[in-house]
C-alpha cells in the first residue's frame, strides 16, 4: 500500500560544536553563529529516515518541507540527496524567533495546500531549543490524531503500527491514518550519508518556494508570532565546583565524614 | 577561478565529514591501523566515493579533480590512512580509463568503483626508486601469454589488492621505452607477496609483491608495448594532486587540534595562546596549509580545464606535503610533553606527514620535475 508521507524538518546551528566555542547574545536570547555550521536537526534526519525506510517498503512518495530562512535550501537538497522525492521551502523571511505554533500554522497551511496525505512526520524535538511541541501542534492544527516519541513505522492491518518509546519502556500502537508521528532516535533510524552522486542529482532537482503569502496565511500575523510562549533570559549556566577533602583518622572515620557532608550538601540544596 | 567552496561542493565535503564522524573515525579508534580497513573501503564504494573523477560511463562520479581532491582533503582530517588508500586506488583507475582499451574499462572500472576491487600500482623496486626507468622486473611474451619475474618493494595494498599495475621491461636496453604496463590480478600463477612492511605511523598497507614466472594473458597488457613509464609518470602526474590534497587535510587537522590546545592548555598563569611565541607558530602554520591548498587547487584546475599542469601539481605535492610537515611537528611542540604520547593524536598526524615527502616522488624529486619544466619553457 502506497504511503503519501511528508517529512517536516529543521535546520539548526550545529550542536556538535565544542562547548568552548559556544556563545549566547544575551540582549537577543538567541545562540551566536560564530563559526557553526547550519546542519539539519537530527530528529527530523531520523524522521527522514524512518520515512524513507517506509517507502522502500511500501511504495509511495516522500514531501520534506521546511520552513526557513533563505539557508534552508541546504537542508532540503540535503533530503532530496538523501532522496526523498519532493522539497518545498517556505521561506521565512523575517520572523526571528518562530514559537512553535507559528511554525505548526505554516506548515499546516503549506501541508492543506498540497492537499492529501497519509502521515506527517516530525523530529520529537530541535537540537537547539528543544521545546518539542510542533509535532502535537501542528496534528491540531490538521485535526488529526497524533503519537509521539516513534522510533518505529511499520505497515500494519489498517494503517501502521508504531512502537514508541516511553519512560517505563515501549508501546506498540496500531494507528489509522492520516495522523502525525514524532519520531525519536534509534539504532534502525539512523539518517543514511547520501551517495555522492544524488548530492550532485539535488542540485538538477526543482525545489518549491512559497511565501506565507502563497500559503493563504495572514504573513502580518504569523510574523507577529504567538505570544504564549516567550524567551525570558538565556544565558550559559556556569558549573561551580568545589573540592573538599575530608578528614578523619581511619577510614571509618572519613567515611562517616563524607556521608555527613552528602547529607548536609544535598540537604542544603 | 573560484576560491570558494560551490553549494555542490560543500554537501559533497559534509557528506565526507559525516562518514569520517559517523563511520571511519569510531571504526579506526576500534581497529587501529594494523588490518586493511576493508569496510570502510566498501562503504566508500557505497557512497560513490571510490572512483570520484572517473568516467560516469564506467560507474565513476564523473567529477573534477577539484571535487575529487575536496573529498580527499576531508578525508585526510583523520591522517591519510583513508585518503591515501583512496588516492592509491585511483592510480590503476586513472591508468585504466585514459590507456586502457575497452574490454579493461568494462572489466575492472566499475567494479574498481564500487570497491568491490581494491586496485594497487606497483612500480618501485629495491635498487629502483626515485631512478624508476631502472627497474629490472622483466615481462617476456611466450605464445599468448607474459611471464613476469621479478620483485616489487613498498607497494600499496600488497597482498590486499585485487588488481595491480604493474611496470616491467619487455625490451632490454631501451630504458624507459622499454617498459610496458600490465594488469596483473591477485591470485595469478607465480604472484606471492611478502610480509607486510611497517612505515611509521602505519597509513599505509605496503608489502614486497614477488613474480616468479608469473603467467598472465597478453590481453592484460596496457596501452602498447614500450608505454609503460610514460604511462606510470602520467598516472604520477595527477597522483601528486592527490598527495597534496590528503596532506593538507592531515595538516588542517594539526592545526586545529593545535589551535584549540592553545585555550586548554595554561602555563604562568595564562592561556598558552597568550605568548606571542606561540601566536606566531600558529600563524605560520595556518599561513603554509592556506598557500600549499591555494597551489593544489590551482593545480586541479588546470587539470580540470585541460590545461598543461605538471608543474604547478609537484609544486603543490612538495608545498603542501611540506607544510604537512612543518605543521604537525609544530603541532607537537605545541602539545609540549603531551604532544610525543600516543594518547593524543598530534603525533601519529607527524609521522605520516613525512611518508608524503617521499611517496609519489620524493620531494627531491618534486624539485627535479619543477626545474625541468622552468628550463624547458625558457630553452623553448
Ligand atoms: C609508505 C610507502 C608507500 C609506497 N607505496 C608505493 C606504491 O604503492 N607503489 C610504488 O611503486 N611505490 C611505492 N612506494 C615507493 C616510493 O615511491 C619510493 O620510496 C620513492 O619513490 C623513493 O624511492 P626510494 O625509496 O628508492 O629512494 P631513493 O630513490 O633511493 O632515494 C634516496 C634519497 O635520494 C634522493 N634522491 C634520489 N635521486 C635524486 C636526485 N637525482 N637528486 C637529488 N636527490 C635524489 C631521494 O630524494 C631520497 O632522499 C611507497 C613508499 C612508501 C614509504
Amino acid at each position: 500500500m502506497p504511503v503519501n508521507i511528508i517529512v517536516c524538518v529543521k535546520q539548526i546551528l550545529d550542536p556538535e560544536i565544542p562547548s568552548r566555542d559556544f556563545r549566547v547574545d544575551a540582549e537577543q536570547r538567541e545562540a551566536v553563529r560564530g563559526a557553526a555550521n547550519l546542519v539539519t536537526n537530527i530528529f527530523c534526519e531520523n524522521a527522514l529516515e524512518t520515512a524513507l525506510q517506509l517507502k522502500e517498503k511500501s511504495g509511495g512518495k516522500i514531501t520534506v518541507i521546511s520552513y526557513g530562512a533563505d539557508s534552508t535550501e541546504d537542508a532540503l537538497r540535503k533530503a532530496l540527496a538523501m532522496k526523498a522525492d519532493a522539497a518545498i521551502h517556505i521561506l521565512n523571511d523575517g520572523q526571528a524567533h518562530p514559537d512553535p505554533l507559528s511554525v505548526a500554522q505554516v506548515l499546516a497551511a503549506a501541508i492543506r495546500k498540497l492537499g492529501e496525505f497519509d502521515v506527517v512526520m516530525l523530529g520529537r524535538e530541535s537540537g537547539d531549543w528543544g521545546v518539542g511541541q510542533t509535532a502535537g501542534l501542528l496534528a491540531e492544527e490538521l485535526g488529526v490524531a497524533a503519537v509521539a516519541f516513534v522510533d518505529k513505522v511499520e505497515i500494519g492491518a489498517d494503517g501502521l503500527q508504531l512502537k514508541r518509546q516511553t519512560d517505563v519502556g515501549y508501546e506498540r500502537v496500531a494507528a489509522t491514518m492520516p495522523l502525525v508521528i514524532s519520531i525519536t532516535n534509534d539504532e534502525h533510524n539512523v539518517p543514511r550519508i547520501p551517495k555522492t552522486r544524488d548530492v550532485m542529482m539535488s542540485f538538477r532537482q526543482p525545489l518549491t518556494k512559497w511565501t506565507l503569502e502563497d500559503l493563504g496565511v495572514n504573513a502580518a500575523e504569523v510574523r507577529a508570532g504567538n505570544h504564549y510562549y516567550a524567551v525570558v533570559d538565556l544565558f550559559i549556566p556556569v558549573q561551580e565546583l568545589n573540592c573538599e577533602f575530608v578528614d578523619g583518622d581511619t577510614l571509618e572515620a572519613r567515611v562517616e565524614k563524607f556521608a555527613q557532608r552528602i547529607i548536609e550538601v544535598t540537604g542544603s540544596m | 577561478m573560484d576560491y570558494t567552496l560551490s553549494e555542490e561542493q560543500e554537501q559533497l565535503r559534509r557528506l565526507v565529514e559525516e562518514f569520517v564522524g559517523r563511520d571511519a573515525k569510531p571504526y579506526l579508534d576500534k581497529h587501529g591501523r594494523e588490518d586493511f580497513p576493508w569496510p570502510l573501503f566498501r562503504k566508500l564504494g557505497e557512497l560513490g566515493l571510490a572512483a570520484i573523477p572517473f568516467p560516469l560511463a564506467y560507474g565513476g562520479g564523473g567529477l573534477d579533480y577539484r571535487c575529487y581532491a575536496l573529498v580527499l582533503e576531508e578525508l585526510s582530517r583523520l591522517g591519510t590512512a583513508l585518503g591515501s588508500a583512496l588516492a592509491v586506488h585511483g592510480l590503476p583507475q586513472l591508468i585504466l580509463a585514459k590507456f586502457g582499451n575497452e574490454e579493461q574499462k568494462q572489466k575492472y572500472l566499475p567494479a574498481m568503483a564500487r570497491a568491490e576491487l581494491l586496485g594497487a600500482f606497483a612500480l618501485t623496486e629495491p635498487h629502483a626508486g626515485s631512478d624508476a626507468q631502472a627497474i629490472k622486473t622483466r615481462a617476456e611474451l611466450r605464445g599468448d601469454s607474459y611471464v613476469l619475474n621479478g620483485q616489487k618493494i613498498w607497494i600499496t595494498h600488497g597482498g590486499e589488492a585485487d588488481v595491480y599495475l604493474v611496470m616491467a621491461v619487455t625490451e632490454k636496453g631501451l630504458g624507459a621505452k622499454g617498459i610496458s604496463a600490465f594488469i596483473v590480478e591477485k591470485g595469478a600463477p607465480g604472484l606471492s607477496f611478502g610480509k607486510r612492511e611497517r612505515p611509521m605511523g602505519l597509513p599505509h598497507h605496503t608489502r614486497e609483491v614477488f613474480f616468479d614466472d608469473c603467467v598472465i594473458p597478453q590481453a592484460n597488457l596496457v596501452g602498447n608495448a614500450g608505454d609503460g613509464f610514460k604511462v606510470a609518470m602520467t598516472a604520477l602526474d595527477s597522483g601528486r594532486i592527490t598527495i597534496a590534497a590528503t596532506s593538507i587535510g592531515l595538516a588542517q587537522q594539526a592545526l586545529d587540534y593545535a589551535l584549540s590546545y592553545t585555550l586548554e592548555r595554561t602555563a604562568f598563569g595564562k592561556h598558552i595562546a597568550e605568548f606571542q611565541g606561540i601566536q606566531f607558530m600558529l600563524a605560520d602554520m595556518a599561513a603554509a596549509v592556506e598557500a600549499a591548498r591555494c597551489v593544489m587547487r590551482k593545480a586541479a584546475y588546470l587539470r580540470d580545464s585541460g590545461l598543461p599542469f605538471n608543474l604547478e601539481a609537484s609544486m603543490a605535492k612538495l608545498l603542501a606535503t611540506d607544510a604537512a610537515m612543518k605543521v604537525t611537528t609544530d603541532a607537537v611542540q605545541i602539545y609540549g610533553g603531551y604532544g610525543t604520547s600516543e594518547d593524543y593524536p598530534v603525533q601519529e598526524l607527524m609521522r605520516e606527514a613525512k611518508i608524503s615527502q617521499i611517496v609519489e616522488g620524493t620531494n627531491q624529486i618534486q624539485r627535479m620535475v619543477i626545474a625541468r619544466e622552468l628550463l624547458k619553457k625558457l630553452r623553448q
